[in-house]
């Protein structure tokens, strides 16, 4: 099927380089994921000391990470900067690995940490972090190399890190900003990470490209929810919020969104009964619930089942390799969730809430 | 009449000769389309677990038969 549709394509001018190689790529990416951390393993890690935790970690593909790092940390702090680095230096092999079609695709869907790390810069620079400080929240797993942002953070003063980003393509945006609008600068690079995701995954006609088109469309409209969630239980001004929404969820798009808006708390409540995402969270939901963090675990954990479900459909496509890099970006997530409600003496009760397992 | 003389130039055991190569060729070229997905699958997996590499080799040249069969036919033909 692949070789014909080469063939089809043959004609057509592609925007990527180079020849795909999904069967090397997918078995590769199905083969790390063998190496995350088993779910039966979450419930030993919760019975465990943060000194046991990193032991155990270590066994794992953490050892590197955590080896490198124990000379500079100790502690919560080492394996939250291991779990990060190894994050990175994963997502990194994975667009080194990948060429033509994929490579494609993983460059652009992992833009959201290039996004992650200029936010951070302009966070740090607009409180007047020092530069280790700054470093430290970096996680470079995009497009911008860790030593590039290192020497960014160690410029002087924001028009300095903007100018330095001049050959980007964040920087018509970066240019507007005179540190009295971050919150907005921050928005529109989300929203301008959104349109890009867009236009690579609208050019295919083929079916794992539209699978991938669902996959990403169904992660906004959770994003959605979850903005909505907590801005209409904070009260929040129906327009102040329909600044943060990302536009071209697969159910809810921005008309249904704005319907949802001009409604009390309890009536959008009911109103979210008519989507597909009310399966996962009626359970929970109710007009008197006092914490969210259930239902964001509950969507959280929809996304991640559908990419899974959906991995086994296409096996030479795309598809599982997303899969692959949100349940590592998961686990990142859940461990250091366990960590740090240890560290912070939470009950295990709180922190299992948390997890998305 | 003109195609009549082209038939019975037309020597049995060169035909024969044509099938055979036609059979073990074509059939060499799909074992070769075949294996190909199969074998940098292999090595994708085997890059992240060496322990795989037994099973790899083994899957890669199933294919292998397609290619075996063209060769027995070959060689009935003859």
């Amino acid at each position: 099927m692949r070789l014909l549709q080469k063939f089809k394509n043959k004609g057509k001018s592609s925007q990527y380089k180079g020849s795909s190689n999904y069967a090397y790529l997918a078995t590769r990416v199905r083969a790390m994921k063998s190496n995350l951390v088993p779910t039966e393993t979450y419930p030993r890690l919760m019975n465990m000391g943060i000194s046991e935790i990193t032991r155990l970690i270590q066994e794992t593909e953490y050892k590197r990470d955590i080896d490198e790092l124990a000379r500079t940390y100790s502690g919560v702090d080492l394996i939250e900067h291991g779990l990060n680095q190894n994050l990175a230096e994963t997502f990194t092999k994975l667009i080194e690995i990948s060429e033509g079609e994929p490579n494609y695709l993983i460059t652009e869907y992992l833009r959201n940490y290039d996004v992650w790390n200029i936010k951070t810069l302009l966070r740090g620079k607009y409180y007047n972090a020092s530069t280790d400080e700054i470093k430290e929240a970096f996680v470079s797993a995009g497009q911008l190399s860790y030593t590039f942002l290192s020497e960014l953070a160690g410029k002087q003063s924001y028009s300095e890190v903007i100018s330095a980003l001049e050959s980007t393509e964040y920087y018509p945006i970066l240019k507007e900003y005179d540190e009295t609008n971050l919150s907005d600068i921050e928005n529109r690079l989300d929203k301008m990470y959104y349109d890009g995701l867009f236009n690579v995954i609208g050019g295919s006609k083929s079916k794992d490209r539209k699978l991938f088109a669902t996959f990403i469309k169904t992660e906004i409209d959770i994003k959605n929810v979850k903005t909505l969630f907590r801005l209409k239980k904070a009260e929040v001004d129906p327009d102040e919020i329909l600044d943060l929404i990302i536009d071209g969820g697969l159910e809810l798009n921005v008309k249904n969104i704005k319907k949802l808006l001009s409604l009390s708390y309890d009536d959008f409540v009911q109103a979210l009964s008519k989507y597909s995402y009310w399966d996962t969270i009626s359970e929970i939901v109710s007009s008197d619930t006092d914490s969210l963090i259930n239902v964001e675990t509950q969507l959280t954990k929809h996304s991640l089942k559908s990419a899974s479900s959906f991995s086994h459909v296409y096996p030479l496509s795309i598809v599982p390799i997303m899969d692959y890099i949100i349940s590592k970006r998961n686990e990142v997530n859940n461990l250091r969730i366990i960590t740090r409600g240890k560290a912070a003496n939470l009950s295990d009760d709180v922190i299992r809430n948390q997890l998305v397992i | 009449m003109a195609v009549e003389g082209v038939v019975a130039a037309m020597d049995p055991a060169g035909l024969k000769a044509i099938g055979a190569g036609i059979a073990v060729g074509l059939t060499g070229i799909a074992s070769g389309i075949a294996e190909k997905d199969i074998g940098s699958a292999a090595i994708g997996a085997m890059a992240e677990n060496e322990g795989l590499f037994g099973k790899g080799l083994i899957l890669t040249v199933i294919p292998e038969t397609i290619v075996i069969f063209g060769l027995v036919v070959a060689l009935l033909i003859k």
